[in-house]
């Protein structure tokens, strides 16, 4: 059934997936400031000068905190959700499905003007605690999709089984349940950290002064320098993301869950 | 009679935290942003927004390319993950695992990185006009960047994944007997295609192209890169009305024909995927 042009869609298939990437990389190394191709010569310079940008160096910290506080928050928020979906049957569970993969629906874009609007101009809210609501928000799917396909791989006989050894069902949860979702936990963390820390439809308009996202100083720091800078920093993206993903693989086997 | 009250206790706590903070944080901005498109700050209610948005020729111009390249992107993608999904469905599973991380890892890095990639290869001196001058087949550099076609270009690398992920996943539901019952029965590679294939992937394809279309209309990075503010999408132009002419009536206006848009491709091809069943 598999012939031989369908092996040569995969070659077109993958040369486009992750062609983009390999041109990222060689400019990274190009000695020529405007991005012609193919690039000539060899230097670090581009790197250094990301180190030396202020505006990236703020806005990865931010990023940073962003995403793990965000990440934490809709992970503690979720996951009791995720159990009593799993869990329980009640009346309520399609619409309470709803609501939280209501975040998927609309579109980062229009939900962070939507923000600005209502938390910023109106209620004169700060930005930062408005990157965080927001962030947080487009996280809830992810984390009540993923804790949920963890506890559904979970025997909930072995609960019980705590139960009627004499531990309350939160006693139960908090020994039994809760170091057995391990890798679940963390597939849904990485997952949510990565989405946050990379988004730029709901940062952009929340985006202030003095508060700005990684993604989002690069999309503006492409008005106005047209260099490899972005270049040299989306290496050091990817790297960081694959030596993520890898650890977090490598220890807890994450990929199952993603 | 008690256990069941106590649990229905038990189901409201785990659920509420999460609950009203989505309700509060999330829905309330939107019901005010919906508010804002027909209460103008000096006057009452009117849809006079509305009425301006799709009386405008460049508003009207604007939404009909992002449904256009919405379309095209979302076409390309089905045109160019079918025959691999398949391939890769069939594969050994240690060489599919590996090789559908090589298709998740684009969708972890940022989309300014992802978007940056066609700077270099469609600019002024980028690798293809720089090919086509090495091989003299024209004289000046060709404009690429600020078309559609650039704009096509991004959003299918962007979106690709998202395709091929449940298409694979379908695909690898498809027991081998029944293509090999296709096959003895005397159906060619085509007809076992067309009848037997595409019917059995048709929920992974309904998914994908619902999540490539939406992503592609709403996307922001890449028609910003790519099309800058000569070429307009909903996205830049709602960007353009908030940021720049400051008219947030009309920007809401414009958020609120998004959020109609994606809501309504949403339903039609869930009712597209329920009448399949």
């Amino acid at each position: 059934m598999v012939s031989r042009w369908m092996y040569v869609s995969l070659v077109i298939l993958y040369s486009f997936l992750l062609g983009p990437f390999v041109i990222i990389f060689m400019a990274s190394f190009g000695a020529n400031a405007n991005l012609a191709f193919p690039p000539q010569g060899f230097t670090l310079d581009w790197f250094a000068n990301v180190f030396e940008t202020s505006q990236f160096v703020d806005s990865f910290w931010i990023s940073l905190q962003l995403g793990l506080s965000s990440t934490i928050v809709s992970l503690v928020m979720g996951m009791p959700v995720a159990y009593a979906l799993v869990r329980f049957q009640f009346s309520g569970s399609g619409m309470v499905e709803t609501v939280f993969s209501a975040p998927i629906l609309v579109p980062g874009l229009v939900m962070g003007f939507a923000m600005l609007n209502f938390f910023v101009l109106l209620g004169d809210m700060h930005v930062m605690t408005t990157l965080f609501i927001g962030h947080t928000a487009i996280l809830f799917p992810y984390s009540v999709r993923v804790i949920s396909a963890s506890l559904r791989n979970l025997d909930p006989y072995v609960e019980d089984a705590a139960v009627s050894l004499g531990a309350n069902r939160l006693r139960g949860f908090l020994l039994v349940v809760l170091p057995n979702m391990q890798a679940g936990i963390a597939a849904a963390f990485v997952l949510g950290f990565i989405t946050s820390f990379n988004n730029v439809p709901v940062s952009l308009f929340l985006s202030g002064p003095g508060v700005t996202t990684l993604p989002v100083s690069m999309l503006s720091y492409l008005e106005y320098y047209f260099d490899p800078t972005i270049a040299a920093l989306s290496t050091l993206l990817v790297i960081f993301t694959v030596v993520l993903v890898q650890t977090a693989e490598r220890l807890l086997g994450v990929s199952q869950f993603v | 009679m008690i256990r069941r009250h106590n649990q229905n206790r038990t189901i409201v706590l785990l659920v509420a935290p999460a609950f009203v903070f989505v309700l509060v944080f999330f829905i309330l901005p939107l019901l005010f942003l919906l508010s804002q498109s027909v209460l103008p700050e000096d006057g009452g209610f009117t849809l006079t927004g509305y009425a301006d948005f799709f009386e405008s020729r460049v508003s009207r111009i604007v939404y009909q390319r992002t449904l256009k390249l919405g379309l095209i992107v979302t076409g390309i993608c089905v045109l160019m993950s079918y025959p691999a999904a398949f391939v890769l469905a069939r594969m050994p599973a240690r060489r599919r695992s590996f090789l559908m991380l090589l298709v998740i890892l684009p969708l972890m890095t940022n989309a300014v990185a992802r978007t940056f990639a066609w700077l270099i290869i469609l600019g002024q001196r980028g690798m293809i006009n720089q090919t086509l001058l090495a091989l003299e087949l024209v004289e000046r550099p060709v404009r690429f960047m600020y078309t559609e076609t650039a704009i096509v270009l991004g959003l299918t690398q962007l979106f690709l994944p998202l395709m091929v992920l449940p298409l694979v996943s379908a695909m690898e539901n498809i027991p081998d007997d029944v293509l090999e019952a296709a096959r003895s029965l005397g159906a060619n590679r085509l007809t076992t295609f067309l009848r037997i294939i595409v019917p059995l992937s048709s929920d992974g394809l309904v998914l994908g192209a619902t999540l490539v279309f939406t992503g592609s209309v709403t996307a922001f990075v890449t028609p910003a890169i790519l099309g800058g503010s000569r070429l307009l999408l909903m996205s830049t132009l709602l960007r353009q009305e908030a940021v720049i002419l400051f008219d947030l009536h009309a920007a809401s206006v414009v958020a609120v024909v998004m959020i109609l848009t994606t809501l309504a491709v949403n339903l039609l091809l869930r009712v597209l995927r329920v009448q399949q069943v």
